[in-house]
């Protein structure tokens, strides 16, 4: 039982610090990533492949975090001058053409067989269950991460970030370099994804293509307007409420008279709805203030 | 080779071209990418199939009869959805993550109904010609000779009917158009009926090229986006021009890319468009 709750909370861990970069970036700052997962793959390969070149392995996850934000930031130079919708369209593609790579280019990723055999962090040090130290280590990153966004979205830096979400010509009379500010925001977004995508590495083991479909995206989403957007507690607890949602549906599959499919994705209809229902009534999500986010006003 | 990439291209173009302009009419109307627009073309696929292979009538018939449902359940939508925002004057983001919400409920309702696999119609198997040493099939032919009917219908619609009108005067200005006596909210049911009908449309050609499959749409949204930026927002005929000269660079593509990165080609026009012209090669009404 508590293996089980070990290994569903990491997952719950690792989601949550992905969840986190795209609040900084959608719930701060009102940015629309529809390719988050395209980053975290980025971590994640980059991490695995540096270290089975022989790198050690702290240089390869830096490396894989750094790489997945100089792609935030390639990604919205051509899109953060624009309407926020163009962001979104180049996300989405760019995280498909990231997925059509790493599937495709054999000789680099072994496509879909996928790549195992790598390092973890500390593993050779480790004398009992190593899954015990990988959820310690990843709810210290989720608490470190989430101290520093805190006191980023509470400096100045973050009050401009939220004058950009409400109204942006506001930001650019007051002298704000807004583009400036977006790319920051979307390296700094992308940069936690590439790291949570690390952690994601280690904790399956094994990773291949599979990992990184479009849906990873919006599980996201889910976490970040249920738990409320632009309240980095709020994404926590949302990302406990997917976790919840997933393994609790997992649970009554055997009562009904479903199949794994179909309940997969009934599931993922399930999400769809609540991202409308939430959209159009409580667009601050559960946790969040609807004094503080103009959306729907 | 070429020749043949050419015809394939002109064919997907026409596929995508038809999709298109949909998609750039809501953006040219209500202002917000329509992430789930795709999604409808899978839809009008399947309820084609529902039609034609459970039900068993035939094939013209249930494209017709699948168009005109697709096309309803676009302007049901704008009823549950689209109009309420419109009345709370709901930010443009929040239009946006609702369409990719509508577009997961379609694609998995899909799934859950039909399962993950392909599907074909009832339709029989007809070799295909060849032309000085290019292949092209009879439902290439059928295809794209229904995607250039449809394109003249719209053209004449746009042009002149009342409604039409009434949808350009919507796209250039909206308030404008309020304040000129014109019924929004009917003209915006229209224009829903006839972009989600068109998308509908155009799916089952696209089946009819490939299989029906639920995912079909999603690799053509990233294409009919392009095509829609590439023509210039709101602009139906820019968005028929982007999307064949989309499907003719993809289909082209492949003489020196693996064709697995078709997207990769869209994307990459797209980001130029965006660096350089990022109103489009025809006057889009906003950027």
């Amino acid at each position: 039982m508590i293996e089980y709750l070990v290994a569903i909370g990491l997952i719950t861990g690792i989601f949550a610090i992905f969840a986190l970069g795209l609040n900084l970036e959608w719930g701060f700052t009102g940015l629309i990533n529809f390719g988050h997962v395209g980053f975290l793959a980025i971590g994640a390969y980059t991490t695995v492949l540096l270290n089975q070149g022989g790198f050690p392995l702290w240089i390869s996850m830096a490396a894989g975090v750094v790489l997945a934000g100089f792609f935030g930031m390639l990604v919205g130079i051509p899109t953060l001058k624009l309407k926020a919708d163009y962001l979104a369209i180049v996300t989405i593609g760019f995280s498909e053409i990231v997925r059509l790579i790493l599937l495709n280019e054999d000789w680099l990723t072994r496509g879909p067989m996928g790549l195992h055999g790598f390092d973890r962090p500390f593993e050779a040090l480790i004398p009992f269950d190593y899954n015990y130290f990988l959820f310690l280590f990843t709810f210290v990153s989720l608490a470190v991460i989430y101290i520093l966004l805190e006191q980023l979205v509470h400096s100045p830096w973050g009050r401009v970030l939220k004058s950009i979400r409400e109204d942006e010509d506001v930001a650019s009379a007051l002298g704000k370099n807004v583009f400036s500010y977006k790319i920051q925001v979307l390296i700094l977004g992308s940069a936690i994804a590439g790291f949570a995508g690390a952690l994601l590495a280690f904790n399956l083991q094994y990773i291949n293509p599979r990992n990184f479909i479009p849906m990873e995206t919006f599980y996201a989403w889910i976490i970040v307007v249920l738990g409320g957007s632009g309240n980095n507690k709020g994404i926590i607890v949302g990302a406990f409420m997917l976790q919840f949602f997933y393994s609790g549906t997992r649970l009554l599959q055997d009562f009904i008279m479903f199949d794994s499919t179909q309940m997969a994705s009934l599931r993922i209809m399930i999400i769809g709805l609540l991202l409308v229902v939430f959209m159009m009534y409580k667009p601050q999500g559960l946790l969040g203030k609807k004094e503080e986010l103009g959306l729907g006003r | 080779m070429l020749m043949q990439l050419v015809v394939n291209g002109i064919v997907v173009g026409s596929i995508i071209a038809m999709g298109a302009i949909g998609l750039t009419m809501v953006y040219g109307i209500l202002n917000f990418a329509n992430f789930s627009h795709a999604d409808f073309m899978a839809l009008g696929a399947y309820i084609a199939f529902l039609l034609n292979v459970t039900l068993g009538l035939n094939i013209i018939l249930s494209f017709f009869i699948s168009i005109v449902i697709t096309g309803a359940i676009g302007v049901l939508l704008d009823f549950l959805v689209w109009k309420p925002m419109r009345k709370k004057k709901a930010d443009l983001v929040s239009l946006i993550i609702i369409s990719i919400g509508i577009a997961l409920i379609i694609r998995n309702g899909l799934i859950f109904f039909w399962g993950g696999g392909s599907r074909h119609y009832d339709l029989p198997v007809l070799k295909g010609t060849e032309m000085f040493g290019v292949i092209v099939t009879y439902n290439q032919i059928i295809a794209f000779g229904t995607a250039l009917v449809f394109m003249i219908i719209v053209h004449y619609l746009l042009k002149y009917t009342r409604t039409g009108k009434a949808m350009r005067a919507l796209s250039d200005d909206i308030d404008l158009a309020r304040i000129s006596g014109i019924n929004v909210d009917k003209v915006i049911q229209w224009m829903w009926f006839v972009g989600i009908s068109l998308a509908g449309a155009a799916g089952v050609l696209y089946a009819l090229e490939t299989a029906i499959r639920p995912n079909m749409g999603w690799f053509l949204l990233l294409p009919m986006f392009a095509a829609v930026i590439l023509g210039g927002i709101g602009n139906p005929y820019g968005a028929i021009v982007g999307g064949m000269i989309i499907g003719l660079s993809q289909e082209i593509s492949t003489l020196f890319l693996p064709s697995e990165y078709k997207l990769g080609v869209s994307l990459a026009i797209m980001i130029v468009v965006l660096l350089y012209k990022p109103e489009g090669i025809f006057k889009g009404t906003k950027i």
